[in-house]
């Protein structure tokens, strides 16, 4: 296979998700509705009555990052709606019909999450600073977000696809995307910490990956101690290449 | 690509190609058939006869069940991103991107598909062009009419010059000038380019006028094969109808001209090979015989008459021998 040829299609159909956007921002600025209230409401006054153990940072501080991994973990769960949607109006079979290998295809439309997830990052970024949280903004710190979010979105996206492959329909895509993010946030250390939570609680935090994305997170944006970057970022990797890997595999599966 | 030592492969070949869907329907059934380069080759039945199913598979898009296709001599189970260089797919329904514009389709597209860069704005171009879309080429297409995406569907198939084009009910939705200029466009690719086209249409004037060979398929197999003169050829020759001035109600009527299919006192059908052979003979017949003809006309089977043999047989069957003559008689007089 050449390698050029499979990374070119995979941006080339993340580039057909930007013109998209472009035509059309509606989407995108609904989508931050829901992260801003969090913060701004939810924040703000957990914020000012102090209930939260959350160490040396404030609770707006904390829950920042937290914020920013839910609202990515969203956007990439719920992406398999619209590639169920795509498939609906033929978009899927059409690029399926391409000479473009499947997993490309694949690939570019978890790059296509992922482009969503940075918007969210850049809203969420200038909604903190507006509300005068005290974040890090050293370059490479900012860029490692925006890492960490790209891989996140892919991951999740491409699970999400997966899962689509199999469940075939939006209405159940919803359902599933709903059974999956309420246990994967509130079974996190997004908007509390690990500590306050009942024992068996968590061991299932342990397990969960929002929490290693927010903590790589608030490695980041909060303490700049870095010492579990490396394992949370490959464990992400490791989970999309599989992820990607697997929906390659499934995708076809759509279109029966 | 791969033309040199490919001169005497086949565009398309299927042997014993079956495709069953999950709940046991034999949507392809055991069919195996040629498509030859450069020729336009028409696949006709009714609805569920298993055509856009056949397509699919060729596009690599459903994985046959049993059997074997290869394209210009590829095997596409093996190698099914090869396969899909070769083509260019219009699908049944509408499946360019709404959200995008005209140009926007066709440039994500020649991009997966690999449209050398020099020339993709060029070739997109063209194509823009050739379907008549220049004009509405940046706007978005959910504000184009249903015929202009179907115009786009086919310049998105054109952008990567295919050597095998599949058009899966092409015509469908575009008004009496679109169709032409549409048939106009795909007698012109075979001629120029000499892209072979496989088409399937409900359109039985459409596959007349463009199609070489023709193939009918039912329930999923093939039920006759061959050019449109011979097809129409198989459903018998022509109807003699000769109207009488007066009622005669007993005539015998000698074999080598025809042979009566029907009659009533004034009105008398026979079916002869040829009808214009036929015409002077019988005119000469029933002068012999004394009889005044009023008027004399042909009616030559076309393709609706292929159709309705092959197509609706089996259903035919399930009523009895004697409908199935009634009905064609029903649909030649109703032509
Ligand atoms: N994805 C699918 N799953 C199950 N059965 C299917 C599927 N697609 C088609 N079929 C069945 O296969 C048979 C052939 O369908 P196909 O779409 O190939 O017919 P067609 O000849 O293209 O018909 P039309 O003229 O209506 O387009 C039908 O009985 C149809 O119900
Ligand atoms: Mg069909």
């Amino acid at each position: 296979m050449n390698i050029a040829r499979f990374l070119s299609s995979a941006v080339t159909v993340a580039e057909m998700e930007a013109r998209k956007i472009r035509h059309d921002t509606t989407e995108l600025w609904i989508r931050i509705v829901q992260p801003a209230l969090w913060l701004i409401v939810f924040g703000v006054t957990f914020n000012s009555i102090k209930a939260m153990p959350t160490g040396s940072f404030s609770y707006i501080q904390f829950i920042t990052p937290g914020i920013l991994a839910q609202s990515v973990l969203f956007i990439a769960i719920f992406y398999g709606i619209t590639v169920v949607w795509e498939r609906d109006v033929g978009i899927i079979t059409k690029l399926l019909s391409t000479p473009s290998p499947r997993a490309s295809i694949v690939l570019g439309k978890s790059l296509s999450a992922s482009l969503r997830g940075m918007f969210q990052a850049v809203m969420i970024f200038a909604l903190a600073l507006a509300l005068g949280v005290k974040i890090r903004l050293d370059i490479p710190d900012i860029l490692g977000v925006f890492a960490v979010v790209i891989l996140f979105a892919m991951c999740f996206s491409s699970l999400s696809m997966l899962l689509a492959s199999f469940m075939k329909t939006r209405d159940r895509m919803m359902g599933i995307g709903q059974a999956l993010t309420m246990p994967l946030f509130f079974a996190s250390n997004a908007i509390y910490p690990i500590s306050v939570m009942p024992v068996w609680l968590q061991y299932v935090s342990k397990v969960n990956p929002l929490s290693y994305v927010v903590d790589a997170m608030r490695s980041m944006l909060l303490s700049g101690s870095y010492e579990n970057l490396p394992i949370d970022i490959l464990a992400l990797l490791v989970a999309t290449v599989t992820f990607v890997a697997l929906a390659s595999i499934t995708i076809k599966r759509l279109l029966e | 690509m791969d033309s040199s030592n490919f001169e005497n492969t086949k565009a398309i070949e299927t042997k014993n190609l079956t495709k069953i869907y999950h709940g046991g329907i034999r949507a392809v059934d055991d069919v195996t058939f040629l498509v030859q380069p450069g020729e336009i080759f028409g696949l006709l039945g009714p609805n569920g006869a298993g055509k856009t199913t056949m397509i699919k598979m060729i596009v690599t898009l459903a994985r046959p069940t049993t059997g074997n296709l290869r394209v210009f001599g590829i095997d596409a189970s093996k190698s099914p991103e090869t396969v899909r260089n070769m083509l260019g797919y219009v699908p049944q329904s509408i499946s360019v991107d709404t959200d995008l514009t005209g140009y926007e389709n066709l440039l994500i597209f020649s991009k997966l598909s690999y449209v050398d860069k020099k020339q993709r704005n060029g070739r997109i171009k063209d194509a823009l062009e050739y379907m008549g879309l220049t004009d509405r080429a940046k706007d978005l297409v959910k504000h184009y009419s249903g015929g202009m995406m179907r115009r786009l569907e086919i310049a998105q198939a054109l952008v990567n010059r295919p050597r095998i084009l599949l058009l899966d009910e092409p015509s469908i939705g575009l008004d009496p000038a679109s169709k032409m200029h549409v048939w106009e466009s795909i007698k012109q690719l075979k001629e120029k380019f000499g892209t072979t086209i496989l088409i399937t249409t409900h359109d039985m004037s459409e596959a007349d006028e463009l199609c070489d060979r023709i193939a009918i398929m039912s329930d999923g197999k093939i039920a006759a094969l061959g050019s449109p003169i011979e097809l129409k050829k198989s459903v018998g020759g022509d109807v003699v109808t000769v109207n009488l001035t007066v009622a005669y109600p007993s005539i015998t009527f000698p074999k080598e001209i025809g042979t009566i299919m029907h009659s009533n006192e004034k009105s008398i059908q026979i079916l002869a090979e040829n009808g214009e052979i036929a015409i002077p003979l019988v005119s000469n017949f029933f002068r012999d015989q004394k009889i005044a003809i009023d008027s004399i006309s042909i009616n030559k089977p076309n393709l609706d008459d292929v159709f309705m043999k092959y197509a609706k047989r089996r259903l035919h069957e399930e009523i009895s021998p004697h409908a199935t003559s009634a009905r064609r008689d029903f649909v030649r007089h109703t032509r």
